[in-house]
């Protein structure tokens, strides 16, 4: 860019976009006071404060918040937890609804002008997310089948001849053990990563061309920005289902766990 | 006390079913073929190992994805 066109540009939009964005400055010189920590806090004060009003005054016909509420809540223990795990995971449905709750949150917080990033987009948080479910349904698969019957579950398939152990115990144990805590939290990191990175290529993109020297490459910005808003609305789409996708997996998990035999 | 005495088991709602087998081959290969990689570092067999523990790898994994999704 020459020199004339950037003193022209009311502001030299940051191109291209870096990782640093994903390492928020700690505030009032507190190292982990970053904004995705008061993001986080936000989040859980939105959800007991949500669930707390809409259950203070609670009616037979339920008013508008209590129905979304109870809606939600319904959703997750009838459809996920009641579905996947069986009339056992009725137990789970408190868990589960409130990690769904979280990450919805936490997620769309990637689209609210402002806050305009997910928490969820730094590898921390959905690590911490993961870590919380693998010790639950290692707990209560040990709860479950006691130490030794939890791995004899999940490491030796029956039915199966007794040589393809040496083959096989290897495979589960890293499925069961090393696997699952890993992709879980990966799938939820890399879609929010990789959001809030496509917006940011298109709405600073757009600035960028629209700097731009040629007269021709100016008008292009249009369709930059145009695939902002398309992406933005595909975000939408991404934050709630991966919400989904983390709850149902993590009752996959304890299913597996609670089961006889997977 | 917990699992088994459902009087039948929760329907398979199928939404990990992609995930699990992907996994069980990605694993079983990786694994395996770590296993050769290691006793290629031990024995200096110009990769070799790590090519056989590979294929026994991929069989584990198409074995155990088989026995999982065969009725």
């Amino acid at each position: 860019m020459s020199k004339v066109a950037s003193v022209l540009s009311l502001e030299d939009p940051p191109w291209p976009p870096s990782v640093d964005e994903f390492f928020p400055p700690g505030l009032f010189g507190v190292e982990w006071l970053t904004k995705f920590m008061l993001m986080v806090w936000l989040a859980i004060a939105l959800i007991i404060i949500f669930f707390l009003v809409a259950y203070r005054n609670p009616k037979i016909v339920p008013g508008r918040m209590q129905w979304l509420a109870e809606s939600i809540y319904g959703f997750t223990r009838d459809s996920i937890a009641k579905e996947v795990i069986g009339h056992e995971g009725v137990r789970f449905a408190p868990y589960l609804t409130t990690l769904l709750v979280f990450i919805a949150i936490t997620n769309v917080f990637a689209l609210i002008p402002l806050l305009q990033i997910s928490p969820n987009s730094h590898i921390a948080f959905p690590v911490m997310l993961a870590l919380i479910t693998y010790i639950l349904y290692l707990y209560w698969g040990v709860k479950a089948h006691g130490a030794w019957g939890y791995i004899k579950t999940s490491l030796f398939p029956p039915n199966v001849p007794w040589p393809m152990y040496v083959l096989l115990t290897p495979i589960e144990f890293v499925m069961v053990f090393l696997m699952r805590p890993f992709t879980l939290s990966l799938r939820l990191f890399a879609n929010m990563f990789a959001g809030h990175m496509m917006l940011l290529v298109f709405t600073l993109g757009g600035f960028a061309l629209l700097n731009a020297e040629s007269l021709f490459i100016k008008p292009l910005s249009i369709l930059s920005w145009g695939m902002t808003v398309l992406l933005t609305l595909f975000e939408t789409l991404v934050a709630l289902l991966q919400a989904y996708v983390f709850v149902l997996l993590t009752s996959s998990y304890l299913q597996s766990s609670l089961a006889e035999e997977h | 006390m917990t699992g088994g005495q459902l009087p039948q088991p929760p329907k398979r709602s199928g939404a990990n079913d992609g995930w699990v087998a992907i996994g069980y081959l990605l694993s079983g290969i990786l694994v395996w073929s770590g296993v050769g990689w290691l006793i290629d570092r031990w024995l200096h067999l110009q990769g070799i190992p790590i090519a056989i523990g590979a294929i026994i790898g991929a069989i584990g994994g198409i074995y155990l994805v088989m026995r999982r999704f065969s009725p």
